[in-house]
């Protein structure tokens, strides 16, 4: 009997590990920078999607604003509650790789095809032979200008450092004693004073650091630079420097500026927006290359692609991978560049021939758009922020001297009156001694 | 049966310990200094380990430095100019939030049709998130859109639009939002201490003779005084640590560096420059000046108090 039982409470036992336990999903978060309402229902949907082919895996997707992305990854990071995976920019790439914070990523670019990469990004974020990151859809900043005010004036499109001041006074407008048309507008946030200094550098044939990594920030195409500030802050709106990304697409789209320099394919969605019907096209709002410095000789751009990262210590880092396999079919990735088609390009060859892509009516309609953005991809006249050389990647502190605002308060310093070399030497010291406190550079 | 009245014999021959009324006190005050230590005593004592350290914000990484972050701080420019415009913040808006706030607070004192109402809206200000008053008050302001430029122009008030979010004006426009929002906190105080004084001093110093003037000089201001020497200390202790205002008001934009204050310029060392250790040698050094500042504060009361 008492075997009998023995074996009931055996079999019983048995059947029970048997029974299919319907286990939790793993919850893998991802944070990334693409917050139009569009994408985030399209990266959702895709999440969704996900879902149902690996009911395991379950994809909370959150939205940060791109300024304050840098920010909250490493709050989150000094917390030790990384999200799973996230964009960052290159830079914050390079740096978090280089510190040892982030998961090779060469199974996921494996799965896509090293060589399905668009060659120019393929090596976006790579340290020692090993892949960190792969861009989520690159795209190149361009130079926006109402080619119909510019005809009406007589103005020919500026090349120079020199013609776009020149154009950018010409085409002011005044009624009344009041500018009502300011002839060119650029954001003061600080993000983007650190995008202009490297590309603005870039086209003038600098650099910001030397090749031991010194800061090379009181050389002559930077005291150029300045000076160059110097003449934009009178052409500008005078309250460029308090102005946001968002507000200076506002000045073009509503006609209160006719020259945008820091514009990017989404500036597209505001100006069918809010610009007037008759106007919203590339006929009336066109693209043209980056202006020339002094001392360059060819445009340059800043390349917008945040590469994907998933973090060592993540809780769910493979299901992540799986995550972004996922993402990047064709079938997927297409649909999420089409929520901005203008600005977020494929990152994969595979994408760019698929025909599905090109089907899109505002891609049909913009295509001057993404032919000129093309074309610095090609050239390779694009750079991540702060970066003039490719191997300026492999400086792993490039991240703090974007987020110390150094640079920032260089341009600042020059713009409020400071003598451009003072600004310089000014920023240069700085810029050694936070180098020199992080143990990159020796005093 | 023996054996167990035995045991109660035992019982009662061994006296019961009770709590002394000391005891008892610490053990009425243990929850609240238990409290206090995790959520005071614990961040103030790991900030100042902290600022022993070099130490980077999320690189495990540390290093011993002693008081080195403290020396770096004394020759470090950024760290005076961020104490400078702190101080210029903290006094301007305090000054402003107590004078406006006792003209309010005196003003909705007297009775006039529709005061509850009145009264109610004068807080709404102090309600509202700081986000939402940052961006309504940034939109307003700006120069090229903003309804206030429009309105200061249609009015012939200015020939040109001001640029309130400029380098020159942010500093100016930062203090008159953040004397908006924070105004009401005065109201509620002075107004609450208002409605406690007696009539009868008023009624006696009308029969006397006295001016309005002389009335507020002599008896309100006089009765103000002990609710205005908490509201100035801990409105000036608060807009000197003010952070979220600042930040939100100066993000964004490069002439956010016109109003970086000290509690910006130690967050901006701890997560954009990464410096963790220096960060909070920055937080440690703002604990211990205005704690200096409040012990200095509290005896020029009480000398001023002893002398009435």
């Amino acid at each position: 009997m008492r075997r009998l039982v023995a074996a009931a409470a055996g079999a019983w036992f048995v059947a029970l590990l048997a029974v299919p336990v319907h286990a939790q999903p793993k919850t893998v978060r991802i944070w990334q920078t693409e917050t139009e309402p569009q994408t985030l229902a399209m990266l959702n949907q895709i999440a969704a999607d996900f879902q149902k082919v690996r009911p395991d895996i379950e994809v909370k997707i959150e939205g940060l604003a791109w300024g304050d992305l840098e920010k909250k990854l490493t709050a989150a990071l000094a917390a030790g509650a990384p999200p799973d995976a996230s964009h960052g920019q290159p830079i914050t790439c390079a740096a978090f790789a280089a510190k040892g914070l982030l998961r090779p990523l060469d199974d996921l670019v494996e799965t896509l095809g090293r060589d399905n990469l668009v060659d120019a990004f393929r090596n976006l974020c790579r340290r020692e032979g090993r892949y960190y990151g792969v861009g989520h859809s690159p795209a190149s900043s361009v130079f926006v200008y109402r080619k119909d005010l510019l005809a009406q004036k007589g103005l020919k499109v500026p090349r120079t450092w020199d013609e776009l001041i020149q154009v950018a006074d010409a085409l002011r407008e005044v009624k009344d004693g009041q500018v009502v048309r300011y002839g060119l507008t650029m954001t003061g946030a600080p993000l983007f004073i650190n995008i202009g200094v490297g590309e603005l550098l870039k086209t003038n044939n600098g650099r910001l650091f030397d090749g031991k990594g010194r800061p090379t920030l009181t050389e002559k195409p930077v005291i150029e630079l300045l000076d160059f500030y110097k003449k934009l802050n009178r052409v500008l709106p005078p309250g460029w420097t308090g102005h946001g990304y968002l507000d200076t697409f506002a000045n073009l789209a509503n006609g209160k500026a006719a020259m945008l320099y820091q514009a990017y394919g989404r500036g597209v969605g505001y100006i069918e927006k809010y610009a007037a019907k008759e106007l919203a096209d590339p006929a009336h709002f066109a693209v043209t290359d980056k202006v020339v410095g002094p001392s360059g000789k060819t445009p340059a751009a800043q390349l917008d692609s945040e590469p994907w990262m998933v973090f060592k210590n993540a809780r769910n880092g493979a299901e992540a991978v799986e995550f972004l396999k996922f993402f990047f079919r064709d079938d997927n990735y297409i649909r999420y560049l089409h929520t901005v088609p203008i600005h977020l390009l494929p990152i994969t060859k595979s994408a760019y021939k698929n025909p599905k892509y090109a089907d899109n009516p505002t891609i049909r309609k913009w295509r001057s758009w993404v032919d000129m953005q093309e074309k610095y991809f090609r050239n390779d006249w694009i750079k991540p922020i702060l970066v003039t050389e490719w191997d300026d990647l492999q400086k792993p502190y490039l991240l703090e001297v974007m987020g110390s605002g150094i640079l920032v308060d260089m341009v600042m310093d020059a713009v409020k009156g400071m003598a451009s070399p003072e600004a310089a030497s000014k920023a240069q010291k700085r810029v050694e001694e936070l180098l020199a406190r992080g143990g990159y550079l020796k005093k | 049966m023996t054996v167990h009245a035995g045991a109660a014999a035992r019982v009662r021959a061994r006296p019961r310990r009770r709590l002394g009324p000391a005891a008892l006190g610490v053990l009425g005050v243990l929850p609240a200094l238990l409290l206090i230590a995790a959520l005071i005593a614990y961040p103030v004592g790991y900030s100042i380990w902290l600022s022993l350290l070099d130490k980077h914000s999320f690189f495990p990484a540390e290093r011993w430095v002693g008081l080195d972050n403290y020396v770096y701080l004394l020759r470090d420019t950024e760290f005076w100019d961020s104490l400078w415009k702190g101080v210029v913040y903290a006094t301007g808006t305090t000054a402003l939030q107590l004078v406006a706030g006792v003209v309010a607070a005196l003003v909705l004192h007297q009775p006039f049709v529709g005061r509850t109402l009145v009264r109610a809206l004068v807080l709404f200000p102090y309600m509202i998130p700081t986000i939402v008053a940052v961006i309504v008050w940034r939109w307003l302001l700006n120069e090229t859109y903003g309804l206030v430029d429009y309105l200061l122009v249609a009015w012939g008030l200015v020939r040109q639009p001001i640029v309130w979010l400029g380098t020159e004006h942010v500093m100016t426009s930062l203090i008159g939002m953040s004397v908006w929002q924070f105004t009401p906190f005065v109201v509620i105080s002075v107004l609450a201490r208002l409605q406690t004084i007696p009539p009868e001093l008023y009624e006696a110093a009308r029969v006397d003779g006295a001016s309005p003037w002389g009335r507020f000089r002599w008896i309100t201001l006089p009765q103000l005084r002990a609710v205005l020497f908490v509201v100035i200390l801990l409105r000036s202790i608060w807009m000197f640590t003010k952070f979220d205002t600042v930040w939100l008001w100066g993000e964004g934009a490069g002439a956010g560096r016109e109003i970086r204050t000290l509690p910006v310029y130690a967050y901006m060392r701890t997560f954009t420059y990464y410096q963790a250790g220096y960060g909070a040698a920055l937080a440690v050094v703002m604990l211990l000046m205005l704690m200096a500042a409040t012990v200095a504060y509290f005896r020029l009361f009480w000398r001023e108090e002893e002398a009435a």
